[in-house]
């Protein structure tokens, strides 16, 4: 509900490279080492310039970096955006949390009232 | 009393983009889907300790519009807009709720799911909000391919840490 001082630009990039399944596995690959393209592209049957158009997306996202080795240039994890992300995810969470213990505190007040009107109507 | 337990998801939705919780309300169903669903109830709770909602337009019908304006304590207005999709009383409300940049326009959405369930004369709640955005699902074909590498996700959040511990990232 709320943000807490967040860069909406960049987590919104975040969570757009994150929405595609193909992206989050090539993340979860590049989780256990870091890959060349050709080794990125094998489990997942694809062409290279397929992707290749993924790598230039979480790129963009600042999720991924890509080595300067001219020969593999190797692609690297980043977490910053990740953890970004996340932390996005959970001043979510509680926020909703907060609400939640109003509402609680609200629906108590609501019953007090009642029993207390029908008391009245009693008298 | 309430009661909560919260969960942030790694695998099913990947990377955590989807937080789900649930509480129980000492409160009958009807009642706490009414204070869910008529706007002035709604602004008495809705939001963080000490935020009010001097606007809350709330139309709680399939393809009704959301536009919320929270005030912080410190004077500072949050609007969120949206826009409800399922309204089932008194069990289930669908809603996408995005909040807006300082031009009013929708940063990412969110779509939340609400359920009330009956237990004993209280209700138990349960919320799940994930993050959804504009970019199309990968093609049919590529979506078998995810099943073989969600375990690995988890191990992605492992080394999430691991690397901000050792400084890479």
């Amino acid at each position: 509900m709320v943000q807490y001082e967040m860069k909406h630009d960049s987590l919104s990039a975040t969570f757009s490279a994150l929405a595609d399944p193909t992206r989050r596995a090539i993340l979860a690959r590049l989780a256990l080492c870091d890959a060349s393209v050709t080794e990125l592209a094998e489990p997942f049957r694809m062409s290279m310039p397929a992707v290749s158009k993924h790598l230039k997306v979480l790129e963009r996202a600042g999720l991924i970096e890509r080595g300067r080795e001219a020969q593999w240039r190797p692609c690297r994890l980043r977490a910053g955006p990740l953890m970004h992300a996340a932390g996005w995810l959970e001043d979510y969470r509680r926020c909703w949390e907060e609400s939640f213990d109003r509402l609680d505190e609200y629906l108590r007040t609501l019953k007090k009232e009642k029993q207390h009107g029908s008391k009245q109507r009693k008298h | 009393m309430a009661q909560s337990s919260a969960s942030i998801s790694t695998a099913e939705n990947g990377l955590g983009m989807e937080v789900a919780f649930t509480r129980t309300f000492d409160a009958p169903r009807r009642l706490v889907f009414k204070v869910w669903t008529d706007p002035k109830h709604l602004a008495a709770w809705w939001g963080p300790h000490r935020f009010t909602n001097p606007r809350c337009e709330w139309d709680a019908r399939p393809g009704g519009g959301i536009h919320i304006d929270m005030r912080g304590p410190d004077g500072h207005i949050y609007p969120m807009s949206g826009r409800f999709r399922e309204v089932v009383e008194p069990e289930r409300l669908v809603f996408i709720s995005a909040a807006l940049d300082e031009s009013g326009k929708p940063i990412f959405e969110v779509l939340n799911t609400v359920t009330f369930a009956e237990s004993g004369g209280k209700t138990i709640l349960s919320l799940t909000a994930r993050v959804i955005t504009s970019t199309p699902n990968a093609p049919q074909y590529l979506q078998g391919m995810e099943i073989g590498w969600t375990q690995s996700l988890e191990r992605l959040a492992a080394q999430v840490d691991k690397a901000l511990s050792t400084g890479r990232a």
